[in-house]
């Protein structure tokens, strides 16, 4: 196991610029997930770990040493790919012990090592047959175990469980959770899926459009997020993003009205206000909102449709300005109202300016 | 960027870059470079400019080999393709197992070395006892000297090529042929037409890509026929083409040139002046294409 | 058409249809069973003749079918024993095999590159070697001849097999089916440490089975058949290839009678014929693909 360091590194393809100036430190032996949509360039930085891509600019050490234009099989990591990349002519225990037969080993080391990383993943009964006979789960597991078998410092996965059904997606969640509780390892897993995201990571990456939106661990980035981009991503239902105007800011309060196109208004607890923000996005997520009795400071709204789902219920709605909200309700059921009042929970709210970056204060 | 990481790719490939160049850059400079000069091998070549070309162009041979080409390819190539065609949508008829075996047995003359065709044919062709002839004699018809006659070389040449070629068409028309939907024939068939129609308006447009390359393919070889009417007609090189250069084609004579007379530069010129009449032929046949596609 | 209408169409015509439909039946069969014999014949012709008493004229036996294994028998014994025959065989076995050889193996660590990676220049190099696909052999046969005879090659093995490894379409054929291999599953084998050979030699050879098969088939009837090049890069006797062989015997001044022609004829006629009768789904199939392709 290996911490890894990533430093200003930046990529383009041609004249298009795919990562800008990516930073990030992580530690020996933890699990983190690098998490964005499509294109954001994630598959690419874990490929430019790998050493499967170079980067055009910056510097990756693993273990404290400097790894640009060293060899991929050398650099100490390991990969499982998105589609399992394992060799179909080959048996499971061929694939597993390929690596090690292009370094030289003697057969009967690698017959060990693949014997022994097949006793970790359950995999002893497979090893005589071919990946064309095994089930998604199983391919999942012997690449996997193509990876264990090399001891690597680094263990990389490149969105492996997207190709699995729901249901096992699940279940190899959790095994993956043990495969590194076992084995401790550091572990960098990419995915698009935000719900495996908080799951499986000690800490997160979010990326969007080659830059790092915010890295730390999973609920951090769900309570405080550092901007309107990682709010919206993380969590499901999404948050909900309330536009407002800044009607009045002094040193320890700040007074929101027009919100969400309403006449309402709120006032909030807020020390430090900027007063050259004029105005803001109010980001609150479903569950500190909720249909109210009628108070004056509450938004109206009108209903587009309720799912009921027997434990949870979400009411979907339209404020007066058009834009959506989501209130999710735990106790009370939705009834069939047509049109209501929603109220803010405001140790929810997370302030955005307009550019979508968090607007803190000071010790707030 | 480190550039010998393109090492191992050019490594990989050298080989194969090494023996083109080699043996078709090369030559085909070098063949260049040839047809302007004269050169008999023993001596030192000596330069003509467009001499050799000239004296191509305007030698009885030529005119002789390409009269010949010209009467060979317009027969050939269109019958070919129309028996060709006609025996995919024979064998299409089919299913299953029979249609295996029809496809098959229909290919096997394919499968036999030209020089083994030739040389097969020339002794059916045989007068008298040959078993062409023969079977003629059963009709009541008299002996045909297919390969001496000088009105008949030709047609029984062409019988020979099309029972090499055809099955070689037949099985890529096939192919085309299975690509085609079944319910563009079932509308067809609803909207009244018959089979033939049905051949017409779907088959052979559906067809038309297929039948574009193996028209331009068939073109191609047969501008640069050879093997089977040598030896058809027993040649070497120092009598070649049969009676009276009836079956005098113009790769023979290119051949003649260098191997029989030792002209080596008269006969490059005269592959450079082939290619560039294959070249034309090609050319029309796709801008005719281009022309036919926008319907 | 409205609904009765067509009703009592299809009952008028029920049975017209219905005859029409044997008429077509029996047509197509008899069609292809006569279009069977043409394409047979001449090969049954030639196996006739071989196992015939040649004392026995034509009139009397007109050599549909065979009928004295032994005269075949002994035909070929003469010849395989007393003429150069063998010796040819031999030859062309070899210009085969290593043409088949060369070819595989030269093209297929080519195909890897075109097919899978990029570097500087490749797609000028590929679309060179295409484009050569379209150049007629006519214009590189005789300067390539000359060549062969400047490297002192005639009447060798490597003049015969050399200049015909570096086959288009079989790089061609190989691209087609290399491009199909996933990336990542070479990129896996990247980082199992496998040098660029390596990977060429353990995953991408070992996938691309079906295409060499399919290409060294074609390639072995192509070179087995090949009549134009052994005649003039081997013009000696004692290098004939089976072709020559089969030529000679063929030439007017051989004085041979048809049945020793027809025995050499049959000799040459078996590898071809064992190789279709084993192969041929491949060999239709390969055909059949590079025509839709190309």
């Amino acid at each position: 196991m290996a911490d890894l360091e990533i430093k200003s590194v930046s990529k383009s393809f041609g004249s298009v610029e795919v990562l800008k100036d990516i930073n990030l430190k992580i530690n020996s032996g933890e699990f983190v997930v690098f998490v964005g949509p499509s294109g954001c360039g994630k598959s690419t930085l874990l490929r430019m770990i790998t050493g499967l891509e170079a980067e055009t600019s910056g510097d990756i050490l693993i273990d404290g040493k400097r790894v640009n234009g060293v060899d991929p099989a050398r650099r100490g990591t390991a990969m499982v790919f998105q589609s399992y990349a394992l060799y179909p002519h080959m048996t499971v225990a061929e694939n597993m012990g390929f690596g090690l037969k292009m370094a030289g080993e003697t057969k009967a080391a690698i017959r060990d090592k693949v014997e022994q990383a097949a006793a970790t993943l359950r995999l002893e009964k497979l090893l005589e047959r071919r990946p064309g006979q095994l089930s998604g789960g199983q391919k999942q597991r012997v690449a996997i175990g193509r990876a264990i078998v090399r001891n690597p410092k680094v263990f990389l996965f490149d969105e492996p469980l997207s190709n699995l059904d729901a249901e096992l997606r699940v279940q190899m969640r959790a095994e993956l959770i043990e495969l590194h509780r076992r084995l401790g390892t550091t572990m960098i897993f990419v995915t698009h899926d935000q719900v495996e995201a908080m799951t499986l990571a000690d800490r997160i990456v979010v990326m969007n459009a080659g830059v790092v939106q915010q890295y730390g661990r999973p609920l951090d980035l769900y309570d405080d997020p550092d901007n309107r981009f990682v709010g919206g991503f993380i969590g499901s239902p999404k948050m909900n993003f309330l536009e407002a105007s800044v009607a009045e800011a002094t040193p320890d309060h700040v007074v929101l009205d027009k919100i969400a196109g309403s006449d309402r208004s709120l006032r909030l607890p807020f020390s430090g206000f900027d007063r050259s923000i004029k105005q803001v996005a109010i980001g609150i997520r479903p569950e500190h909102v909720s249909l109210g009795a009628g108070a004056a400071d509450e938004i109206p709204l009108a209903v587009s449709f309720a799912e009921e789902l027997g434990d949870v219920t979400y009411v979907h709605g339209k404020l007066p300005a058009g834009s959506p909200v989501t209130i999710r309700s735990d106790k009370t059921r939705y009834g069939g109202k047509e049109s209501g009042n929603m109220a803010l929970d405001p140790s929810g709210i997370r302030l955005f300016d307009p550019d979508g970056r968090r607007l803190r204060g000071n010790g707030s | 960027m480190n550039p010998t990481r393109h090492l191992p790719h050019y490594a990989m490939i050298l080989p194969f870059a090494v023996l083109f160049a080699a043996f078709f850059l090369y030559p085909i400079v070098s063949g260049f470079y040839y047809s302007f000069h004269d050169w008999n091998a023993a001596t030192a070549p000596r330069f003509v400019g467009l001499a050799n070309y000239q004296s191509v162009l305007s030698s009885r041979d030529f005119a002789r080999a390409m009269t010949n080409l010209f009467n060979y390819i317009v027969i050939t190539v269109p019958l070919g393709i129309a028996v060709a065609f006609g025996l995919a949508l024979l064998v299409d008829s089919f299913t299953g197992a029979w249609a295996n075996f029809f496809r098959s047995v229909f290919f096997l003359p394919v499968v036999l070395p030209a020089f083994l065709a030739a040389t097969i044919w020339r002794w059916m062709y045989a007068p008298n006892f040959g078993l062409v002839n023969m079977v003629l004699g059963w009709f009541g018809v008299a002996s045909v000297n297919f390969l001496n006659d000088t009105g008949k070389m030709l047609y029984a040449l062409i019988a020979v090529d099309i029972w090499v070629s055809a099955g070689f068409n037949m099985v890529i028309l096939l192919a085309g042929l299975k690509n085609i939907p079944q319910d563009l024939y079932e509308a067809a068939r609803l909207d009244g037409a018959s089979r033939i129609n049905q051949v017409r308006y779907i088959t052979i447009p559906m067809l038309s890509p297929v039948l574009f390359f193996v028209i331009t393919y068939g073109f191609i070889s047969a501008l640069q026929v050879f093997d089977v009417p040598w030896l058809l007609t027993g040649s070497s090189f120092t009598a070649y083409g049969g009676r009276r250069s009836a079956l005098l084609f113009p790769v023979m004579d290119m051949m003649g040139r260098a191997f029989g007379s030792v002209h080596f530069g008269e006969a490059t010129a005269y592959g450079f002046i082939l290619t560039a009449i294959i070249i034309l032929v090609t050319a029309a046949m796709f801008a005719l294409r281009r022309w036919r596609t926008p319907k | 058409m409205s609904a009765s209408a067509a009703s009592s169409t299809n009952a008028t015509t029920g049975s017209a249809m219905i005859a029409d439909l044997w008429t077509w039946r029996i047509l197509k069969w008899v069609v292809a069973i006569c279009v069977a014999i043409v394409a047979v014949f001449p090969i049954w012709w030639m196996i006739n003749v071989v196992f015939a008493d040649p004392g026995v004229p034509v009139s009397i036996n007109p050599r549909l079918y065979p009928t004295s294994l032994h005269s075949g028998l002994s035909k070929i014994y003469t010849i395989l024993a007393e003429t150069e025959y063998l010796r040819a065989y031999f030859i062309t076995i070899a210009y085969a095999l290593l043409t088949i050889l060369g070819v595989l193996f030269i093209g297929s660590m080519a195909a890897f590159e075109f097919a899978l990676f990029e570097f500087p220049g490749k797609r000028v190099l590929f679309g060179m070697v295409m484009l050569s696909l379209m150049v007629p052999t006519v214009v590189t046969i005789i300067p390539t001849y000359l060549l062969v005879a400047e490297l002192g090659w005639l009447n060798s093995m490597q003049g015969l097999v050399v200049p015909g490894l570096a086959s288009a379409f079989g790089l061609f054929m190989l691209v087609q089916f290399m491009r199909s291999l996933p990336m990542e599953m070479i990129e896996a084998a990247r980082l199992d440490g496998a040098s660029h050979f390596k990977i060429y030699w353990y995953i991408a050879l070992p996938l691309s089975k079906n295409a060499m098969v399919t290409l060294a088939i074609l390639t072995f009837m192509r070179t087995w058949g090949n009549f134009a090049w052994p005649l003039i890069v081997a013009p000696k006797p004692e290098v004939y290839t089976v072709g020559q062989v089969v030529g000679l015997f063929n030439a007017p001044y051989s004085h041979q009678t048809v049945d020793v022609v027809m025995t050499a004829n049959l000799l040459a006629v078996v590898p071809p014929l064992i190789f279709f009768l084993i192969f041929q789904r491949k060999i239709v199939e390969g055909i059949a693909m590079s025509g839709t392709k190309g």
